[in-house]
């Protein structure tokens, strides 16, 4: 047997470099492309969106392997490679340091946003049954709050920066891109993957706000 | 400004220079400044050279005279590399016309202080050694069949990564290279990582090629890059570090698919 196996370090990284990609980023996206037909209003959101899903088979299977234990496991490792290394965004102002130290701290942002985030709809959804079945109108009520519509902002992009400039280095790490010029190019890329992705998740924020039959409460 | 003039002309025009000494490895850091006469196409060696003669603070104090190390003057020895104005680069190849006054001359960081300017790299040379950057001449074939067989644009590449002096201006500037990160699980860091990019694409080199993959796929290895870039920004021979990195990415993926499926 070789090192790069017996020796788990090489394995671990690539790991955690490929479940950001998938599931993690796929769902990502996914989770956004979902939320963007929230302007359709309560009925379609409620029904054909969230319901659909609901009513999947094995869902909380696809939940815990898809996404929960990818995403703990990322997460975790994530923490562990935090502290093997020191940005000096100041010192060494040039972009891929800023976007290295970025990586980072979206990371630690996400952790934050993340536990809020699902605590407030998933797990509380758990408890109460009125919050799952009429997840439009709860999204709507926190969602006109501006500080918690900031925060869902935040939270938005954070997870899609963090999702594309990893892309980007991810094409590094697994050797997709090795030029400079070719390094260069995919970043735009990426960015522009990420601009998508960022009007995409704000649409469906905004969605919930004027939605048909949306206001009502304020 | 390239006319010679007297050393000692009283025309001579002064630059303010701030340096951080230290006595030995454990003592604690402190600042001097100096006010140093700068002689035309005056370079940070030369001005410390200067200096040396005359070691004499801003305030009048005599002191003792600044360590520093340099050899070749001409930037591919790598002996002279320090932070200068925050920068790491060579020392030799920093001419004060072009620096911004007052001067700030640090160690490079991330490397044991000796004295003064004086850093030991051990490290970068233990770490050549962790990737195996080094082309074994005899073994069970037969090396003197005939001369090496290398592509005009195959050699134009390898040359680029042949050039590395190892000053450690690389190492200074990598956010996850530093020995504040452990011992053990240190990162090689780029330029043994450049290494081991030239040494598998030499002919005879690379009947070794899969070893030193394995070394970098080991604890410390490549995958603690986190691509931040700095160290082909700062590199004083313009190395391809990151392609070097992104090629071994590459490498090292097929490499893992060959243990995990073979053929070995
Ligand atoms: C929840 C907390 C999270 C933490 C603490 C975290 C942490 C990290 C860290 C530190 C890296 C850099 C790895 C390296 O360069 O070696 C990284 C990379 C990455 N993360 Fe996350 N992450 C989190 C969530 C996410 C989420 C939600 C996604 C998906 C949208 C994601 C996708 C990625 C991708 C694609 C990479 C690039 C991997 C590579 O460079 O090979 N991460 N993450
Ligand atoms: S790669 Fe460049 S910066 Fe790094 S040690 Fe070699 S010459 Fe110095
Ligand atoms: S690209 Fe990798 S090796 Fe270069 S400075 Fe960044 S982390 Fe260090």
């Amino acid at each position: 047997m070789s090192s790069s196996i017996e020796n788990s370090h090489f394995l671990l990284r690539r790991l955690h470099s490929l479940l950001g990609l998938v599931p993690i980023g796929a769902f990502l996206v996914f989770h956004l492309w979902e939320n963007s037909q929230s302007r359709f209003g309560a009925a379609h959101y409620n029904d054909e969106v969230v319901g659909a899903l609901q009513g999947l088979n094995y869902l909380l299977v696809f939940e815990l392997f898809l996404i929960a234990l990818p995403l703990l496991f990322h997460a975790g490792y994530g923490l562990v490679i935090l502290r093997h290394g020191r940005a000096e965004p100041r010192r060494y102002g040039y972009l891929r340091n800023r976007l290295y130290w970025l990586q980072r701290l979206s990371g630690v942002g996400l952790i934050l946003f993340l536990l809020l985030h699902v605590g407030l709809t998933r797990i509380a959804g758990l408890f109460d049954p009125a919050i799952s079945a009429d997840l439009f109108g709860h999204m709507q009520r926190a969602l006109m709050q501006p500080p918690v519509f900031g925060l869902y902002l935040v939270g938005l992009l954070l997870a899609v920066f963090h999702l594309a400039n990893g892309l980007a280095t991810a094409a590094i790490v697994w050797g997709l891109t090795t030029s400079a010029e070719a390094q260069r190019r995919f970043g735009w890329v990426c960015a522009g993957f990420g601009l998508l992705l960022a009007a995409m998740g704000v649409h469906g924020l905004l969605g919930f706000l004027i939605a048909p039959g949306a206001g009502g409460g304020a | 400004m390239q006319a010679q003039t007297p050393s000692d002309s009283p025309a001579c025009e002064t630059v303010e220079l701030q340096i951080r000494r230290q006595h030995g490895p454990t003592s604690r850091p402190y600042w001097q400044t100096f006010a140093c006469p700068v002689r035309p196409g005056a370079n940070v060696v030369s001005l410390l050279m200067d200096l040396r003669e005359h070691c004499v603070t801003q305030d009048g104090t005599r002191v003792d005279p600044v360590a520093f190390e340099h050899n070749c003057m001409e930037e591919v020895c790598g002996a002279c590399a320090m932070l200068i104005n925050g920068s790491p680069r060579p020392a030799c190849s920093a001419l004060i016309a072009e620096l911004e006054a007052p001067i700030r001359l640090e160690p490079l960081p991330k490397f044991p202080v000796v004295r003064d300017l004086m850093v030991d790299r051990a490290a970068l040379f233990a770490h050549l050694k962790q990737v195996k950057a080094w082309i074994k001449l005899d073994g069970p074939w037969d090396v003197h069949e005939r001369a090496p067989r290398v592509s005009p644009k195959e050699w134009q590449a390898n040359y680029l990564y042949s050039r590395c002096m190892s000053c450690g201006c690389c190492m200074a500037a990598c956010p996850q290279f530093g020995p504040q990160f452990g011992p053990e699980a240190t990162f090689v860091g780029p330029a043994p990582l450049a290494q081991v990019r030239l040494m598998n694409a030499h002919p005879t080199g690379r009947y070794d090629k899969a070893e030193r993959l394995h070394a970098i796929m080991a604890d410390g290895g490549l995958s603690d890059c986190g691509n931040a870039q700095n160290c082909v920004r700062v590199c004083p021979k313009a190395i391809p570090l990151t392609t070097a990195i992104g090629e071994l990415g590459r490498e090292t993926t097929l490499q893992a698919f060959k243990d995990l499926f073979g053929p070995h």
